[in-house]
């Protein structure tokens, strides 16, 4: 009780929670891989007003960003096994725990993701298909060689910061038990009773690594930004 | 293992009837949030010395940690200097006496600080350099043009971006129950330490946070079609 900081437990924590950060990329990399693929099929059920799946589809983005993450991350923990055993009678009791949180966050990016997609590709001015349509191009080329370039311009802004909330989200998944950055220092904490060099040490960790994707979502920014170029 | 309806009901009540310290957890951050934001989203676009630059290199860092771990830190250092700190202030008050929702509040005011000056300053560069020189044109000086200027045209553009920061302060509350705060999520889980029945506990918090979002939503939606009508009997 002493002392509540020293520099030496500091830097004795660094080797023992930075081989942790792999589970949190881990958790990023997969959740944005599912949340693309959700996130695109979500778009074009929205975009094309197919019937039935559009309304489920409005109701599952308005879920998702109405209710808190943790609570989402919960429903999935508990909900899930009671949903597969009623209907499949699987029992996933014997699952790690991190794969709910990859489930959860897949489905969590997969609403957000969707709409930004769909607002980015709703951007694209209409002419721009018909030009397509009238030099004889299908839809498919259309999307693909004419409106998508575009889109992805506009996406990439909302993309980069949800990139990076996702990144951040990551943190809640020891609140069920995983064992990332935050639940080795909870353990760490528990061993020496000495917790609070790794929660700072955590904190920076977020911190350059959130400013270090900022700057790498700036120049894809800047990068992909063409247009000024063109028209001068 | 069905999901029991009784159960929803009951985690229901008990969720909403800590309803209000979620309602703190969230007014008082956003308040507090707006104004502070908005002195510094000003100080950062009139480019003050020094402490625009400084409150700019903070808010980046700042933003950079999550809320959870920030949560951590700041009841750690509570628990741990709360009764140093009111000794140095002569406060005859021990930790018992004081509610830990102050922590959840200061770390989601901070976090509000931080949102709001972001959105702030996004929408004062979205309002076109023109106006202010004209406001200084007919001798108008810098606070009367920002008042009668630049706020009136600020507020409709500010709505849906103060909105989703809402948003997040609310989900932001629901992580102070990892610090041991009552509020709606753990509300509604007090049922469920009695029953296991914590599925249920959890459906009804997310039922409780989801209205209350949808509500603020059409707010939201409500105050920005009343913000264009106005811009458009001016024209």
């Amino acid at each position: 009780m002493t002392d509540i900081f020293s520099w030496n437990r500091f830097f004795d924590n660094i080797p023992k929670i930075l081989p942790y950060l792999s589970v949190t990329v881990k958790i990023v990399l997969f959740a944005t891989v599912f949340g693309i693929i959700l996130g695109i099929i979500t778009a074009i059920i929205r975009i094309n007003k197919i019937p039935v799946l559009n309304q489920i589809m409005g109701i599952y983005i308005s879920f998702m960003r109405g209710t808190p993450m943790l609570v989402q991350m919960m429903l999935v923990y508990y909900g899930l096994p009671v949903i597969l055993e009623g209907l499949f009678q699987w029992n996933i009791n014997r699952w790690d725990k991190v794969l709910f949180v990859y489930i959860t966050f897949a489905l969590n990016q997969g609403a957000f993701l969707s709409e930004i997609f769909r607002s980015a590709i709703l951007s694209v001015p209409s002419g721009q298909s018909e030009a397509g349509y009238s030099v004889g191009m299908t839809r498919i080329q259309t999307f693909k060689n004419i409106v998508l370039p575009q889109a992805v311009r506009v996406a990439l802004p909302g993309f980069g910061t949800d990139f990076i909330g996702l990144f951040q989200n990551t943190s809640l998944a020891f609140l069920i038990g995983v064992v990332d950055v935050m639940g080795r220092a909870k353990t760490i904490g528990t061993a020496t009773k000495h917790v609070i060099e790794a929660y700072i040490f955590i904190a920076l960790l977020f911190t350059v690594v959130s400013i270090v994707m900022q700057l790498g979502f700036f120049s894809a920014d800047k990068k992909l930004n063409y247009k000024n170029e063109v028209s001068v | 293992m069905n999901i029991s309806w009784d159960y929803i009901l009951e985690s229901l009540k008990s969720g909403l009837q800590y309803f209000p310290n979620t309602l703190k957890l969230v007014m008082i951050p956003t308040f507090l949030g707006l104004i502070i934001g908005t002195i510094i989203a000003f100080v950062q676009t009139f480019k003050i010395p020094v402490i625009g630059k400084l409150s700019r290199v903070l808010i980046t860092l700042y933003r950079g940690i999550p809320i959870v771990v920030a949560l951590m830190i700041y009841n750690l250092l509570f628990t741990l200097k709360f009764e140093a700190v009111a000794r140095f202030f002569r406060l005859n008050i021990s930790i018992a006496d004081v509610d830990q929702i102050i922590v959840g509040i200061f770390a989601l005011t901070l976090m509000s600080i931080c949102l709001m000056t972001e959105s702030i300053r996004g929408g004062l560069i979205a309002i076109d350099n023109g106006q202010f020189e004209a406001g200084y044109s007919i001798g108008l000086t810098r606070m009367q043009t920002l008042r009668r200027i630049i706020i009136p045209q600020l507020i409709p553009i500010s709505i849906p971006p103060l909105t989703n920061n809402v948003i997040g302060i609310i989900k932001g509350s629901s992580i102070t129950m990892a610090i041991g705060i009552t509020e709606v999520l753990a509300g509604a889980l007090i049922p469920g330490s009695k029953s296991y029945s914590f599925l249920e506990g959890y459906i009804a918090a997310a039922v409780i946070y989801w209205m209350f979002t949808v509500i603020l939503e059409q707010l939201s939606k409500y105050l920005e079609l009343r913000g264009k009508n106005f811009k458009r009997s001016l024209v």
